[in-house]
């Protein structure tokens, strides 16, 4: 087979969706192709009994006039979609020392805080402050890579970010604070980004912040699957072609140069540009001859770390969110203030000392049956401590770690094991299967700072003549990042 | 790898590269080989041979399949089942059978199977397979199996006919394993000589105080003495005692299903304590009352694939069947709707898909359906 094409995708993940829909619209002729029979990636969704759950998607950042909607409208996706506005950020709890709900308001937090812990408004005031002007900068800094000039000029004239923008989060909230709570709270997006505070960049914190905040929190109807479904529509409507249950084996290259790819089953496509939405680690040591591949590019993948995966009890519960005792979608659960506690669990079988239970009929998606509910149950962990389990034995640790799971989501929600309709566990072997990410990683690499964009120029460079990597290995993770990166980027592969 | 221009803007710069740099001289090669290290618990193909053929009834036999590499087969929950994969008369086919063996058994797999009236893969199987013969397989798929997070440890098995290959691997891991959970089967058959296991099952129920097995038969000769007719209300209640809340899992052939469901909801057993096998398609396409009307069943339309040619075929054949009638393959495992993984996309035209396809939002919103639960009403266009 070869068909000419001018761009090929491999994979049909938020970054290849996206880069894919703009490629196309731009007038150039795309094959997009996909190991599963669906797209979306991680976007997508399964269906038990009465119940449909959303895999991966917690909160849509950067909507509202964010980053995110520009992108999306510009692929002619927002008009297949209903998103769905969310009143909270978040719920945060540690049971016997505080429960608390942030508004999405950047005054709304402030004033929850205030109820809360008296006597701190003015320093979450000037935190937030803070918080939206790091934010808003890295959103727009890092959407705007090709612009150096202009980029640095207004970062000379940014002293706070360029002062704070690399310090751990934990660093600059123990500037601003002296209450333990206060800053367990506004810390609780860390598990968005995969880093506890210590480790967690202030600049993604802010950013994310930034982007509930200020373009405030969205669900979607039909979930995630239905904007995968929706970008998949946008390309397809430009005439792109999407070949399903296609596994690319190798990506072709002639004299150094990319020419096409070939698929397990044999067959070849042509084209002078790929663009991988696989894993960085794969696209550069499976699919690749050995000989094409820089050695920097080998250095530098050995220097990153796996990221973060996490073990994940899907519910289907036999009453409302009302009945059950969850007022806020999204709930972040700690057994203690520790942050030693939480980061020791992600290497560890150990009953989970840390939750994030998403209920999806809050604000219903929905997914659930009338007087029912949908909720998932997060916990962030590394892929290698499932790797020790054998085989036989797997079982029986996945249901026993999720029992520990729903202990902590019943401080919220007592008796919902007695309402329980549904229930599917998935482990970081679940999302490495699903996905082909080594170490079942879901954000890529470990998010630290020095996996910041500021410090890897080169992952979007096409370190192979024709390769280039759009996936949360090369950007942040998360779907705000991963499409409007995938989308900018490609706009400019337009004027190649 | 170079910092990005703006990197040298930042306080703690130095920090960041500096850290780097270490990261890169003590770095470590990642493992890259994700599908190998998959294959250990879902690999892609089983390579299987029949070690031993056993007759259970003068209809049913239990094919014990063995890994081809001598390795030890994965790990299984009891109730799930494998699709074995095969070529008869020239088509490339699938079937899903629950495997009847102990999960704590990994040297073999047993698949019990039946004849049925008209049953291509089941007659054929039947028919053919000798010891030392070949087989194919996916790996271990599916929901019906025993979840602690939820099942508890008092439960109930009605069983139909071959339906009670699921539960004979339940009653098995908890004999082997010893596990503190009580299970009553009540197992419904047509005559007595047609009840499978029955055995074992007695011998079990002997022994085992957690196990509990009572035979029904529904067209009793004069030598059968205990409980007949089917699983009613009043049957299963009379036997198992009341449900109270127990965990029910029901298994048996399609048109059992909506009886059961009937007779549970009768006896005020909450439909979210009953797990049900997914089993093929209750009813002819159109016989279901949701079949559009006027449209006739038999008639032919033609379905296109997507750049690949077109064929002629009855409406009230599923897609997937036609598909595989023609030459076509696709991925496909439960083949009751259930596991999506023959999902199709119907780009032009119009299917009818049965209520046993666990479609989602937008599967309906953008048009993809299961391929085995689907059947064209239109000259239907398809995409896979």
């Amino acid at each position: 087979m070869s068909d000419d094409y001018d761009a090929i995708v491999i994979g049909a993940g938020n970054a290849g969706l996206s880069s894919a829909a703009t490629l196309q619209r731009g007038g150039r002729r795309t094959l997009l192709l996909e190991r599963h029979n669906i797209p979306g990636g991680a976007a997508t969704s399964f269906v038990r009994g009465r119940f449909e759950f959303e895999v991966s998607l917690h909160q849509l950042g950067g909507m509202g006039n964010g980053p995110l909607r520009q992108v999306l409208d510009q692929l002619d996706v927002t008009r297949r979609l209903k998103f769905l506005e969310e009143r909270d950020l978040y719920r945060t709890v540690v049971p016997g020392v505080l429960d608390i709900t942030l508004p999405a308001d950047w005054q709304g937090v402030a004033d929850a805080i205030e109820d809360s812990f008296p006597g701190n408004r003015a320093r979450v005031e000037s935190f937030l402050e803070l918080c939206q002007e790091v934010g808003s900068w890295q959103l727009v800094a890092r959407a705007s890579l090709h612009q150096p000039q202009e980029q640095a000029a207004w970062l000379r004239g940014l002293p706070r970010v360029r002062r704070n923008g690399l310090r751990p989060a934990k660093e600059v909230l123990d500037e601003y604070f002296d209450d333990d709570r206060i800053k367990h709270v506004l810390a609780s997006y860390w598990s968005y980004n995969g880093q506890p505070p210590s480790t967690l960049p202030f600049m993604d914190l802010a950013r994310i912040l930034t982007l509930y905040l200020e373009y405030k929190p969205y669900h979607l109807r039909g979930g995630s699957q239905a904007m995968s479904s929706a970008m998949l529509d946008s390309f397809l409507e430009a005439g792109g072609d999407v070949r399903f249950d296609s596994n690319v084996a190798e990506i072709r290259t002639r004299q150094g140069t990319v020419v096409g790819v070939r698929l397990d089953n044999g067959d070849e496509y042509d084209a002078r540009m790929v663009v991988s939405n696989a894993s960085a680690v794969t696209t550069y040591t499976r699919m690749l001859d050995p000989t094409v591949v820089p050695d920097s590019v080998l250095r530098d993948l050995r220097s990153r770390k796996l990221g973060i995966s996490g073990t994940i009890t899907y519910l289907g519960l036999d009453a409302t969110a009302r009945e059950l005792g969850f007022t806020a979608g999204t709930n972040m659960i700690t057994s203690e203030l520790a942050e030693n506690t939480v980061r020791d669990s992600m290497h560890s079988l150990d009953p989970t000392p840390y939750v994030v239970a998403s209920c999806y009929d809050v604000d219903p998606i929905g997914f659930a049956p009338p007087r029912a509910s949908h909720v998932a149950i997060f916990s962030v962990q590394y892929g290698r401590v499932w790797d020790t389990l054998a085989p036989e034995d797997y079982a029986r640790a996945k249901y026993a770690y999720a029992q520990s799971q729903l202990d902590l989501v019943e401080v919220i929600s007592p008796g919902l094991r007695d309402v329980i309709e549904e229930a599917e566990v998935a482990t970081p072997h679940t999302l490495r299967r699903y996905l082909g990410h080594p170490g079942g990683a879901i954000y890529g690499f470990d998010q630290d700072i020095t996996d910041s964009w500021l410090f890897r120029d080169a992952d979007l460079k096409p370190n192979v003549p024709g390769l280039f990597l759009l996936s949360a290995w090369t950007t942040a993770g998360g779907y705000n990042p991963t499409i409007v990166t995938a989308a900018r980027f490609s706009q400019r592969l337009l004027q190649l | 790898m170079p910092a990005h221009p703006l990197a040298r803007f930042f306080d703690h710069v130095d920090d960041v590269t500096a850290e780097i740099a270490r990261r890169e001289a003590g770095g470590v090669a990642h493992p890259a080989a994700v599908d190998d290290e998959i294959a250990v618990c879902h690999p892609k193909q089983l390579d299987l041979v029949v070690a031993e053929v056993i007759t259970e009834t003068a209809t049913t036999k239990t094919f014990r399949l063995r890994r081809a590499t001598g390795e030890l087969l994965p790990p299984f929950q009891a109730g799930q089942y494998i699709s074995l994969r095969l070529q008869i008369d020239g088509v490339r086919t699938s079937r899903a059978f629950s495997v009847s063996s102990s999960p704590t058994e990994r040297r073999h797999y047993d698949l019990t199977v039946r004849r049925v009236p008209g049953g291509c893969v089941s007659n054929h199987l039947l028919d053919t397979i000798t010891p030392g013969d070949r087989l194919v397989s996916s790996g271990p798929i599916g929901t019906f199996h025993y979840n602690p997070l939820f099942h508890g440890e008092d439960l109930v098995f009605l069983a139909g006919g071959s339906g009670v290959t699921p539960a004979m691997s339940m009653i098995r891991e908890v004999v082997n394993r010893g596990l503190p959970r009580t299970l009553h089967l009540v197992y419904g058959s047509r005559r007595a000589d047609d009840i499978i296991f029955r055995a074992e099952l007695d011998q079990i129920a002997r022994g085992c105080p957690e196990i509990t097995v009572d035979h029904v038969i529904s067209e009793p000769d004069a030598d059968w003495s205990g409980p007949t007719g089917f699983l009613s209300a009043a049957v299963v209640e009379r036997l198992a005692g009341p449900l109270r809340g127990r965990m029910t899992y029901v298994c048996g052939p399609p048109a059992m299903y909506a009886y059961q469901l009937r007779q549970l909801d009768r006896m005020g057993h909450p439909r979210r304590r009953v797990r049900l096998e997914a089993n093929g398609i209750a009813l002819p396409a159109g016989e279901d009352h949701d079949w559009p009307a006027d449209v006739d069943p038999t008639a032919e339309v033609t379905v296109a694939v997507r750049g690949r040619g077109a064929f002629r075929t009855p409406r009230n054949r599923a897609l997937l069947d036609a598909l595989e009638d023609n030459g076509f393959q696709l991925e496909a495992s439960c083949r009751s709707g259930e596991c999506s993984m023959c999902r199709v996309r119907v780009v032009r035209g119009s299917v009818f898909t049965a209520a046993e396809a666990r479609l989602r939002t937008s599967d309906r919103d953008f048009g993809f359906t299961h391929s085995c639960a689907a059947y064209p009403v239109t000259d239907v266009e398809v995409d896979f």
